[in-house]
């Protein structure tokens, strides 16, 4: 019975994510969900550090971007047909990166980790901007081509980014499950205790912290091939804050609710975006709900009921 | 008897104040040991100080012949040196057996394992479960954490500690808090663990009939110094100590 339960989500994951291309609404809503899928992974890669370790980073766009800049620049420098080669680079790119920034920022805890976090992945942003030559500047890159194999339809790309997530996700999955992702639940909990189990917090932390970038990476380089263009706001710090925003609205505390997070962020921006350009005002009042009525986040009203009965 | 733990001039000032002065300890191999003291008298300080937890200003410590003195906590515990804490230290959304399985995964060495499921290991299953049997928390292991009762948390505390399996043991006031008859039930519990798993155990405490009841050798620390150090009876009657701690009518 329980074991029926751990897998309703991955259920549900395959029924919506796989019934979209059954019921196949148009090329739009292929692409919104193709949007919704690749979020989805990078919220998802995001609350491994921040619903089960406990670490609140505000510069996951760095590793986002440099996903997005990799592989769009390496497309651009070669041709599109090692994409997924180029994706896995993007990501070990984020990786090593936040090997060098989590080695900085895990010394600080709590507001200092954040804002430091903050400050680098600003750093970056800026960076972009001037290194016009290199990056675009502000223009960003455009037309990165894909492979033939995917171009053509979004339908396609949509199933390559299907796949791709799903593996990722499968991984965290396992992680999550693993005495690994108990380790980082109970680091949330109580460091200290940690510490007098005979286990070292940093190295975790640390750990979690690479892992959590590698999959932002391969979420921002799956992006870099959606729109054929990225720009140096994928680094901006509000890419950021859509992280914490869609886990928070889903429920950090649950593994799959980043995702149902990601749905709503992705459906707000495209539903009340069509009627005003102040369609972020509609995120901040589904924030306001969410956190006064239900401090769990969307799928954790279910775990909330679960428990009473 | 041999001697497990040797502390040499162990020295630490927090701002002016000395929390603990060239405090010089050794401890036998098996031994069950009480330190005593008025509040703020350092005993905490001390614990912190040897299991590497605050670095201390000097001094050394010897454990089964090896400097330990600065080494990192996680070290320390891995070498067999455990602790519980004075406000019972859990893991509060975790329930009972999880507690106490986490440690058992870090005993045998399975917590750094990244896509195995975490039950997928029968030994530490099996640890934790032999565990919360001996100390008798087996029928309240589904629970969480947050919902036992004070006394329980801190044997939930003790349990996690032993999963561990520690040479050395160190209670910082195992009965704090607790209800007179608890405490009995906690003085005979922390009896027989220590004969049967064979502990060498240091306990911080205040309720003197359990100091007095279990305790081989009691140490008294005054303001960060060692004031007097011996069996039971050569304490009771310790002029010193009656003086700064115990009082005339105590005892």
């Amino acid at each position: 019975m329980k074991k029926l339960k751990d897998y309703l989500p991955w259920v549900c994951y395959f029924v919506f994510f796989l019934g979209i291309l059954i019921v196949d609404p148009g090329t739009h809503y292929i692409h919104l969900v193709a949007r919704v899928i690749i979020f989805s992974l990078y919220a998802v890669a995001f609350n491994l550090l921040y619903g089960t370790t406990g670490l609140v980073s505000f510069g996951h766009a760095l590793f986002y971007g440099i996903g997005a800049y990799i592989t769009g620049m390496l497309v651009k420098a070669t041709g599109p047909e090692f994409f997924l080669l180029f994706i896995v680079l993007g990501a070990a790119g984020a990786a090593l990166v936040s090997v060098f920034i989590g080695l900085l920022t895990l010394r600080l805890t709590g507001i200092y980790f954040t804002m430091l976090t903050l400050a680098f992945a600003q750093l970056a942003w800026g960076l972009t901007f001037k290194l016009y030559h290199f990056t675009g500047g502000d223009d960003g890159i455009q037309a990165i081509a894909k492979p033939a194999m995917l171009a053509g339809s979004v339908t396609k790309y949509y199933l390559f980014c299907f796949i791709v997530v799903t593996i990722c996700m499968y991984i965290l999955w396992r992680i999550r499950r693993s005495p690994f992702g108990s380790v980082l639940n109970c680091i949330r909990q109580n460091p200290q205790r940690i510490t007098f189990l005979g286990l070292n917090v940093y190295k975790n932390q640390l750990k979690a912290f690479v892992i959590s970038a590698f999959f932002t990476g391969v979420a921002g380089g799956l992006y870099a091939g959606l729109d054929g263009s990225i720009h140096p706001d994928m680094l901006h710090w509000p890419t950021s804050g859509n992280a914490i925003l869609m886990a928070t609205i889903g429920g950090m505390g649950t593994f799959f609710g980043p995702v149902v997070g990601a749905g709503i962020l992705t459906g707000l921006e495209t539903i009340v975006g069509k009627y005003t350009e102040y369609w972020s005002f509609s995120i901040g009042v589904v924030v306001l709900i969410v956190v006064l009525l239900f401090p769990r986040g969307v799928l954790g009203i279910k775990r909330l009921a679960g428990n009473k009965n | 008897m041999s001697v497990i733990l040797e502390i040499k001039n162990i020295d630490k000032h927090f701002g002016g104040i000395h929390v603990a002065n060239h405090v010089s300890i050794s401890v036998k191999k098996g031994e069950m040991s009480a330190i005593i003291g008025p509040n703020g008298a350092g005993k905490t300080t001390f614990f912190n100080l040897i299991t590497g937890f605050i670095p201390s200003d000097d001094g050394t410590v010897i454990y089964e012949d090896q400097d330990i003195t600065s080494e990192k906590p996680e070290k320390i515990v891995k070498l067999g040196m455990v602790r519980a804490f004075q406000v019972s230290s859990l893991f509060l959304e975790e329930t009972v057996f999880d507690n106490v399985y986490l440690a058992a995964l870090s005993n045998f060495r399975k917590n750094a394992k990244i896509f195995a499921d975490r039950m997928a290991f029968k030994d530490a299953r099996e640890h934790a479960g032999f565990i919360l049997d001996k100390i008798g928390l087996s029928h309240c292991k589904d629970l969480k954490a947050s919902e036992l009762s004070h006394g329980d948390t801190k044997i939930l505390d003790i349990a996690i500690a032993l999963t561990l399996n520690p040479k050395i043991l160190l209670l910082d006031e195992p009965t704090a808090g607790m209800a007179p008859d608890e405490r009995i039930k906690m003085m005979h519990l922390l009896k027989e663990l220590h004969e049967y798993f064979q502990l060498t155990t240091i306990f911080i405490e205040h309720d003197m009939d359990i100091v007095f009841g279990i305790a081989e050798i009691i140490r008294v620390l005054v303001q960060g110094q060692l004031i007097a150090e011996g069996p039971p009876d050569y304490i009771r009657q310790h002029e010193t100590v009656i003086e700064a701690y115990l009082g005339k009518e105590v005892l």
